[in-house]
């Protein structure tokens, strides 16, 4: 069993997770398309991508719960561990907080968790001590007999991360995290999983927001129908794929309107529908530009990761957004 | 703790455990409208059409009087109705509705595990069920302990096998609607012609092979005959129709729930 994970992070650069070349077809849809990436132990990878861009179904393969398409030579490999075979045992080291909250509504918060931590034979003592404490760490104790249905959307996001974390993992796997919650709740979170991973809990994250990326991720893989556009560290990828200042104007009535022509060379134009965006190295010459737009109102900002991302997955709304 | 051992997942009898134990808190946790039925079911047929339809009846079926002959039938319609019941909807409600499967399988269970577990729970609920008839049979005077005491055993073979054919069922319904066409068009009919409320004897030749053919039938013959103690060699045919029939229906219903739950 040599190449397996022996419990110990003895080597630092050691891979957690290493997807080659993998693919995923439904019919003739290619859902993941030759991808490949490596996750270091101690990190925290986000998958990046528009609604149906794969990340879900590249997750899912992760963990065994979708398979990859079979007859060609790609590989995934967690902990050593192939989840075509060894599915258990990456479930096992692994914490899951799947898309959906999928709490049991007929139990309360503890017995949910107490009924999850038999699935991974934790003995009931030590389970019950590591439930207080988890709820401790996401702060939620004074719900431990609250029904799940009297919990908010955040509460039972937590809770879902709460039962993820019940064995200890060292991946901790989420999808979309904190969709639809609000500012606090997501603040929260990501300050939580920073605290994983500062404990070496390795992390792998899909989601669609770019300012959560930046928030968490050691590395970023944007995606899109299936296929890799661009991966590295949050803050290189803004630096080397996108103008340091964008400047934001809303058309209406069809003014103002602007000559490309009229642009200094180094000023890029955006122009969709509504919108149009300005893209420059420098302020100043956005600054130029937004005077010549006399009284029409304008937003001068610092590009985001946003940007990139729109750049590199193109703005036009795909068939499943 | 792991380091020295990193793969310590449990093994296959504590994984089937945890899912059975799953199902058992959650249906225990309201005890008493779940748990009452099975008894106050069985005493509302005996009065209704036992003592009161029954009252008519004075030929004997099988060599046993009416009452006793229904009572024995009751015992495993019991079994099918409740397992029946837990694997279409129940099962599709956790699989669609509450995606308490989705929850389960991001912890070490396997596909195969979950659809085991879940066939073995709706064979404990079989066995309640038979015990909650038997109850009642014994304090009606009805039949005698300690002879149908084996009666909740066959009460547990029975939530198996239809669990097994429910699953498989459910395995390829899309809408929650669809399982009305099942339970009318199937379960309510076995519990008519199957040899609970009339002999299958007294069918016609053509009719009677297809009583033959659907489970309920073996499983009347196998609790009734056990509860009267008159043995015969064909209750290992009986018996022998029931294991093939959990093996095979539950090997299908887990390959094909397997491609439902699992991209």
């Amino acid at each position: 069993m040599s190449g397996r994970w022996d419990g110990s992070f003895g080597d630092s650069n050691m891979k957690v997770i290493k997807v080659q070349n993998i693919s995923k077809s439904f019919g003739k849809l290619c859902a993941v398309c030759d991808l490949s990436f490596e996750v270091e132990a101690g990190t925290c990878f986000g998958l990046l991508g528009p609604n149906g861009a794969g990340k879900t179904t590249m997750m899912k393969m992760v963990y065994g719960r979708s398979t990859r398409d079979e007859g060609r030579d790609g590989t995934i490999d967690i902990f050593g561990y192939d989840p075509a075979r060894d599915e258990l045992a990456i479930k096992y080291l692994s914490g899951v907080v799947p898309q959906e909250n999928n709490l049991d509504d007929e139990l309360n918060v503890i017995q949910n968790l107490m009924i999850y931590s038999k699935f991974y034979g934790l003995p009931a003592k030590l389970a019950r001590e590591r439930i207080e404490a988890l709820l401790g760490f996401l702060e939620l104790s004074e719900k431990i007999e609250a029904k799940i249905k009297e919990l908010s959307g955040g509460m039972q996001r937590r809770l879902v991360i709460a039962r993820a974390l019940l064995n200890d993992p060292r991946l901790l796997i989420l999808d979309e995290p904190t969709t639809g919650l609000d500012p606090q709740v997501r603040h929260l979170i990501w300050d939580k999983l920073r605290q994983l991973r500062a404990q070496g809990t390795t992390i792998l994250v899909t989601t669609h927001y770019m300012d959560e990326a930046f928030q968490i991720c050691d590395r970023v893989l944007i995606m899109d129908k299936g296929r890799k556009v661009l991966e590295d560290n949050p803050r290189r990828l803004l630096a080397e794929n996108i103008e340091a200042y964008v400047l934001e104007v809303t058309v209406t009535d069809g003014a103002p309107t602007i000559r490309e022509a009229d642009l200094p060379e180094s000023v890029r134009l955006d122009r969709t529908a509504g919108t149009l965006r300005f893209y420059a190295g420098n302020i100043e010459e956005l600054k130029g530009v937004a005077d010549g737009l006399a009284d029409h109102p304008y937003y001068l900002r610092q590009s985001t990761l946003e940007d990139v991302f729109l750049k590199a997955t193109g703005r036009v709304l795909n068939e499943k957004q | 703790m792991r380091s020295s051992d990193p793969i310590a997942y449990p093994r296959l009898s504590r994984r089937l455990f945890s899912v059975w134990y799953r199902h058992m808190r959650v249906y225990t946790r309201n005890l008493l409208s779940n748990g009452l039925p099975p008894f106050l079911e069985p005493v509302l047929f005996l009065l209704g059409v036992g003592l009161g339809l029954g009252r008519y009846i004075s030929a004997t079926m099988d060599g046993l009087p009416y009452i006793e002959f229904l009572g024995t039938g009751l015992l495993v319609t019991a079994a099918m109705y409740t397992s029946a019941f837990e694997c279409t909807f129940g099962t599709f409600i956790r699989l669609e509705f509450q995606k308490v499967y989705d929850g389960m399988l991001a912890a070490p269970i396997t596909v195969n595990n979950l659809v085991i577990g879940e066939i073995l729970w709706a064979g404990t609920k079989g066995f309640f069920f038979s015990f909650a008839v038997l109850c009642v049979l014994t304090v009606f005077r009805i039949i005698q302990l300690p002879e149908g005491l084996l009666a909740p055993f066959v009460g547990f073979l029975t939530g198996m096998m239809f669990a097994t054919m429910s699953l498989l069922v459910t395995s390829f319904v899309k809408t929650i609607n669809h399982f009305n066409f099942y339970l009318t068009g199937f379960i309510s009919p076995m519990f008519f012609f199957s040899g609970v409320v009339f002999p299958v004897s007294s069918l016609p030749p053509s009719v009677r092979i297809v009583a033959e053919i659907v489970p309920l039938t073996h499983a009347v013959r196998l609790v009734r005959a056990l509860c009267t103690s008159r043995y015969e060699l064909s209750l290992m045919g009986d018996l022998a129709y029931i294991a093939v029939f959990i093996v095979v229906v539950g090997a299908l219903a887990v390959r094909r729930l397997r491609g439902r739950l699992v991209d």
